[in-house]
């Protein structure tokens, strides 16, 4: 497999995977959560590089660091999830930088820790990825009505006698291996664009919460063919590249969207007004 | 064994970790008996239901469902109040209201025919089975009510606890609603709902419940809504009887 089919092949697993998982994190409103763990596992990474081990290794761990001191900050009074998201990811990304600039010779480029490398990738970021993305299928299969409901209403959720931590810590632990298994292609800065864009774009075209969970990977892994075939022909950077295709997807998924509501479409009758219409 | 109460009440008591709670309850509910739970806001109610629920803690008496310590997997039906629900979710009236069966349902396992006849059915009780496709959020506030009331239905409970189900429901509603109510008492449901509103009480309630911070008073519903329980209750409040509001004055010398 040459280097092209390569990232061709670990475009279009990081983009379904991510694409996957983003479908939880926009539906259960995570997206800055996600965002924030995106950018505080950036120290980690370089940590993971300078030491010489696996780069997806040292943010996994760092991602376990951040869910935990996340979780703390927002149990604090007055502070919440939103506020904790925003010290982590600023804090998280300022370590980063200054852990990258005290330690020069770093064996791999700050680039791509940033932005994201997918010529480079290796057949374990590959693999990870997969488990990821398998992991994900197999548990959303499993526990996906249970996160509907809880998300959907969260107080009926409690009283039907289901607990809500498991859940959350299930949703939290795939975004957090998702963020870690799509770094390679895409980079600590340039993950939420993967993972939250083609979810996003699903949302607004698809009616069902399951028709997001199938729409969204297919768009995320076609923003991956997309930002690799436009990468090799215009001889632009992977990463970016990739990002700019998941968020054209959304851009154009936002104006199907509006075209649907122009006056000429002709309007559906109004939910109240039809069962009245019935019962008259 | 028909006799046997579906809920009786001993002395019992549920209290927050923080210390705000409900005591002194003593009460048995029967099969197709419906109880209204009334008192003035912080009074307990929600307490009450939360606790029958195991999400609030009982710190003294007994509580006996159906003659067991702990009620059985889907016998217990709820509609929460104000659910915080997000409306911007993309979900059918029918998957809400089969989150019902979900107790019920494994893991791995499918809904099965008996899951959409429950769902059907309860659907047909609120009646909102025309609207089954609907998207949750595009409903209008009554009609979500309904369906949230299908979805506790969808369960197939023996008890049912409505808390402030009448709240904001225009009349066309709150007529549906009533005559839900009636039905499932005829089906042998038993129901608590928890209201300010005392004509409801009297329109499909059995007995009543006085409740503020302890049960107060217990008993047919023109036996226990006086002018004294109701003074005892709701000192110095604002009340409603049979849509005049009245403010009852508090005790001299209390």
């Amino acid at each position: 497999m040459g280097y092209f089919e390569r990232a061709m092949l670990a475009a279009i697993v990081i983009g379904a995977g991510a694409g996957f998982v983003g479908a939880l994190v926009v539906l259960r409103r995570r997206t800055f959560f996600a965002q924030a763990l995106t950018h505080a596992t950036y120290p980690g990474a370089v940590a993971a590089a300078a030491l010489g081990v696996s780069v997806p290794l040292g943010a996994a761990v760092a991602s376990v660091v951040i869910v935990a001191i996340m979780a703390g900050i927002a149990r604090i009074r007055r502070q919440g999830a939103q506020v904790a998201a925003g010290i982590v990811l600023t804090g998280g990304f300022a370590a980063g930088a200054l852990l990258q600039a005290a330690l020069p010779g770093l064996p791999v480029q700050p680039e791509s820790l940033l932005v994201g490398s997918i010529l480079t990738v290796t057949d374990a970021d590959i693999l990870l990825a997969a488990v990821v993305a398998v992991a994900a299928v197999v548990l959303v299969a499993a526990f996906g009505r249970r996160i509907a409901f809880s998300t959907f209403d969260p107080a009926g959720f409690r009283a039907a006698g289901f607990r809500e931590w498991p859940i959350e810590v299930l949703v939290l632990g795939l975004i957090a291996a998702s963020v870690v298994s799509s770094l390679p292609a895409v980079g600590a800065i340039l993950a939420i664009a993967l993972i939250a864009a083609p979810a996003a774009a699903a949302r607004l075209v698809v009616r069902s919460y399951r028709g997001v969970l199938f729409a969204a990977p297919v768009i995320g892994a076609a923003s991956g063919i997309v930002g690799v075939l436009a990468s090799r022909a215009f001889a632009i950077a992977a990463g970016p590249a990739i990002a700019l295709a998941a968020t054209g997807c959304f851009a154009i998924a936002l104006g199907a969207s509006q075209l649907r509501r122009l006056p000429w479409r002709g309007r559906s009758i109004p939910v109240e007004t039809a069962e009245e219409a019935r019962i008259a | 064994m028909t006799d046997r109460p579906v809920l009786r009440l001993r002395s019992a008591a549920f209290t927050h970790p923080g210390g705000a709670g409900v005591s002194g309850l003593d009460l048995d509910i029967r099969a197709g008996e419906a109880v209204a739970l009334i008192g003035p806001n912080g009074a307990g109610k929600s307490t009450l239901l939360n606790g029958l629920l195991g999400l609030v803690p009982r710190t003294a008496g007994t509580v006996e469902y159906a003659g067991h310590p702990h009620a059985a997997v889907g016998m217990i039906g709820v509609l929460p109040q104000s659910a915080d629900l997000d409306p911007d979710f993309p979900i059918s009236l029918e998957q809400v209201v089969m989150q019902g069966r979900y107790r019920r349902l494994g893991l791995f396992r499918w809904p099965g025919r008996a899951d959409r006849a429950a769902v059907a059915d309860a659907l047909a009780a609120v009646g909102l089975t025309e609207l089954a496709k609907r998207r949750f959020g595009d409903l209008s506030g009554g009609q979500r009510q309904r369906g949230l009331l299908a979805r506790a239905l969808a369960g197939e409970p023996s008890l049912l606890l409505l808390d402030e189900p009448f709240n904001g429901l225009d009349q066309q509603n709150r007529d549906a609603l009533i005559q839900t109510l009636r039905d499932l008492k005829a089906r042998g449901v038993a129901v608590i709902v928890s209201t300010h509103d005392l004509e409801l009480a009297r329109l499909v309630c059995d007995t009543v419940v006085l409740v503020n911070g302890e049960q107060l008073a217990h008993g047919p519903v023109d036996d226990v809504l006086t002018l004294g329980n109701l003074q005892e209750c709701f000192e110095g409040t604002e009340i409603e009887i049979d849509e005049h509001t009245l403010v009852v004055p508090g005790h001299e010398g209390h």
